[in-house]
């Protein structure tokens, strides 16, 4: 990838990072907007699913945001949030395979993001990955 | 929702995103032409978007008209955002974002139209 040796390549944002930022914009609007009308029309069934879906739709929000933003101080943020993106995936994941009685309606990160083509699952390793890459590229 | 122009929607798309990956691969940036095709699929997007919101202004609307808007908003958006993001981006990643948007779309219709029109 040549692209990447140029100087212009050392934000989070440009090359590979264009397109993540996009897959990670589409996913905060879609959590969110699930987990917030699921939220707001159905509370009673499953609060703990639906305040979930919630709580990864506003994760990749801030994922997007600081990886679409320049600077040490938002790449911070990415990558805190790709973490909590993995761990969420991870532990939801294995919760709703193991307690389904816990879950009554899926999540974003139900069944390790089955419902999304495996993608939650995909996405933050990707994000995790082109981060410390970013980082290594400015540290040499 | 006119049904042939949400099928049209989703060929065009799905056209626009082999176009997008062939000039990924091929290691181009967005060009132009590019965006005139975006152009005329955001085109043909808000013609459907136009459609719903006056049936659904004139009173026949889905059980679940808010959900049904807030896709409706999604679909119309996502084009523009995302033909400026990618174009912004002087690199192959620049049409793989537009690739990425263009196989997004169709799966918007498909929840749209099972909004519209739930199998029950």
């Amino acid at each position: 990838m040549s692209e990447t040796t140029t100087s212009t390549a050392r934000t989070l944002r440009t090359g590979p990072g264009r397109l993540l930022v996009a897959v990670y914009g589409v996913f905060a609007l879609a959590a969110t907007a699930r987990g917030g009308y699921q939220l707001a029309t159905r509370f009673d069934e499953a609060p703990l699913a639906y305040a979930l879906s919630l709580l990864a739709g506003v994760v990749y929000l801030v994922a997007a945001v600081g990886l679409a933003r320049a600077g040490r101080t938002s790449r911070v943020v990415a990558l805190v949030s790709c973490g909590v993106e993995v761990v969420g995936v991870l532990v939801v994941g294995a919760a709703s395979v193991l307690l389904p009685e816990v879950f009554p309606d899926d999540t974003v990160w139900s069944n390790f993001g089955g419902g999304y083509l495996f993608i939650p699952l995909v996405l933050p390793v990707v994000g995790l990955w082109w981060i410390l890459r970013v980082h290594r590229m400015d540290t040499d | 929702m006119v049904d042939w122009l949400t099928v049209t929607i989703q060929v065009a798309s799905l056209a626009m995103a082999g176009w997008c990956l062939v000039s990924t691969f091929r290691d181009q940036p967005m060009v132009v032409p590019h965006l005139v095709g975006m152009g005329l699929l955001w085109f043909l997007v808000l013609g459907q978007v136009g459609a719903a919101v006056v049936t659904v202004v004139g009173g026949d609307r889905p059980a679940e008209t808010a959900m049904f808007v807030s896709y409706l908003a999604t679909v119309a958006l996502l084009p523009p955002a995302c033909a400026v993001w990618g174009f912004m981006e002087r690199s192959k990643w620049g049409p793989a974002v537009i690739a990425f948007a263009c196989l997004i779309l169709p799966v918007l219709f498909v929840r749209l139209e099972q909004l519209w029109n739930p199998v029950v």
